[in-house]
């Protein structure tokens, strides 16, 4: 029996940036379809690297991205990609749900779709009566909640976070975890980077982690915590990354 | 938790769009400059309006006419090719700059737009606020100066080729740009001086020779004298030259801009 496509399959990943900077030095990473993937490693790993190569943003130096069996560079690839990125970054020129809808026009929707699907997020992520607002004038934690909400307009099956939770209050994490398990539950594959180790624990149904542009280990939480005998994530991360660097 | 944005979509053999992404990055980029209409439209229109009603009706009175004409309709051609360029110029680079330097440029470019819808979008959006600026200008310019349209086609050629080479000089200038400095520096030290030395104001004999030279290698020069054969029907060069040097520098900047974008160069990391 043929194995199912993966969602995302990287081969012999390698950037280099002008300069001489390796982020990603041959990097292989297969995330099945369906799974709540978390990616770990410290800043400067290269996972933002590794995401941009995913969604069109970096160009890179060599090797191979496909997405649900599709280059990534395709439009079909595109389009099965929602992408949450670590800075805030919407238009400063539209309100809150033209944001939406704009983002929903990129990728294809006619108008009133368009515009379903964004009072559908605003409701979803409490953002309804900020609406007619700018982003600039929202609050940090409101910000958040537009970006996370842009990258669901297109309703995509593999659906990228990188570090949903930075900077956010207690009651927010709880609902973008929430959220995440939703989103996880109804089929869409998810892959997260986080800062936060008990949140890829607790979230993530597989863990990898990186380090100086390479996949150093990955296997679920309990795999990991039996491979190096430790009674936590948080200890993988040193023990693995730690030895990854003496090895260095 | 419910809701259709909560489910995966089908997967899709072929991209197929219900409304054309172009479609919806060419309204947005309108809009942007819709929403800024005091900095983006009036500001323009105001300041090309000052100067033909300071040096087009006023100062007119004590200069005699040239070419046949009075220097107030003389002048208003190239004025409004120089507004031109200047909101085609300030159209891309604040677009653009600014989508790059805030990093909203990812959702677009993360999108399933292609990097010649994109350019295309950017483009056409700076065409149509030149149209605007341009209509506005000479809204007030006809009656106050009398100036009228001796060669139509001529012009609808030369004003298209301004148009784009307004257009692309933003769009290149907000995609190499690496900090507000550059943008305005470019504004200042290559836009304004090369726009006075442009021949708007004067007829290139009555420089000294050196600078006669000068202006002829300046590519506002051949801009400004194809506007005014179009408007008035003649210039300093023949038209022709003045067509070919136009959309010789439309067509080279538009190869030099989808060369940026096809490369993605400065776009992405």
């Amino acid at each position: 029996m043929p194995e199912p496509t993966p969602a995302l399959r990287v081969r012999g990943l390698r950037k280099i940036y002008p300069g001489g900077l390796t982020a990603l030095d041959d990097l292989e990473l297969t995330i099945p379809a369906g799974s709540l993937f978390g990616l770990l490693g410290p800043n400067g790993a290269g996972k933002t690297t590794l995401i941009g190569s995913v969604c069109n943003l970096v160009l890179p130096t060599a090797g191979t991205v496909e997405v649900f069996g599709r280059p990534a560079v395709t439009r079909e690839a595109r389009a099965m990609v929602g992408l949450a990125e670590q800075d805030i970054n919407v238009d400063r020129f539209l309100t809150v749900r033209q944001v939406l809808v704009y983002h929903g026009g990129y990728f294809g929707l006619g108008r009133r779709e368009a515009a379903r699907r964004a009072d559908e997020a605003l409701e979803l992520l409490g953002l309804s009566a900020k609406a007619r607002v700018t982003a600039p004038e929202l609050s940090g934690g409101m910000q958040r909640r537009l970006v996370l909400a842009r990258a669901l307009l297109n309703r995509p099956r593999l659906l990228i976070l990188d570090e949903p939770t930075a900077g956010v209050d207690v009651d927010l994490r709880g609902e973008i975890w929430r959220l995440v398990r939703a989103l996880n539950a109804a089929g869409t594959t998810i892959l997260l980077t986080t800062h936060y180790l008990e949140e890829a624990e607790s979230l993530c149904d597989e863990i990898a982690l990186i380090r100086s542009g390479r996949i150093v280990d990955r296997g679920t939480a309990v795999t990991l915590r039996e491979r190096y005998e430790v009674a936590s994530i948080a200890d993988v991360y040193q023990r693995a990354l730690n030895a990854e660097e003496a090895v260095a | 938790m419910t809701g259709v944005l909560l489910e995966p979509a089908e997967p899709v053999s072929t991209f197929r769009a219900e409304r054309a992404p172009f479609r919806w990055l060419l309204e947005r980029e309108v809009l942007r400059y819709l929403r800024i209409w005091r900095y983006s439209m009036v500001g323009p229109v105001l300041s090309t309006v000052l100067f033909v009603v300071v040096f087009g009706t006023v100062l007119s009175r004590h200069v005699d006419g040239i070419g046949g004409v009075g220097y107030g309709a003389f002048i208003v051609p190239g004025l409004v090719v120089q507004a031109v360029l200047n909101v085609g110029y300030f159209n891309g680079t604040t677009s653009l700059y600014e989508a790059r330097r805030d990093r909203y440029l990812h959702c677009v470019l993360a999108s399933p737009l292609r990097w010649w819808e994109i350019l295309g979008a950017l483009v056409l959006a700076a065409v149509i606020r030149g149209v605007l600026v341009a209509t506005a200008v000479l809204a007030v310019a006809v009656p106050l100066t009398g100036v009228g349209v001796a060669r139509p086609w001529f012009l609808a050629a030369a004003a298209v080729a301004v148009l784009v080479v307004a257009a692309q000089f933003g769009v290149i200038a907000g995609a190499v740009a690496s900090s507000l400095d550059h943008v305005y520096s470019v504004e200042s030290l290559v836009l304004l001086p090369l726009g006075f030395l442009g021949g708007i104001f004067y007829p290139i004999d009555q420089l000294p020779g050196g600078w006669q030279l000068l202006s002829e290698l300046n590519p506002f020069f051949w801009l400004v004298q194809a506007g005014r054969i179009g408007f008035l029907g003649h210039a300093d060069v023949p038209g022709w030259a003045a067509l070919a040097v136009a959309w010789g520098l439309a067509l080279g900047l538009s190869a030099w801009s989808a060369g940026l974008f096809a490369r993605g160069h400065r776009l992405k990391d």
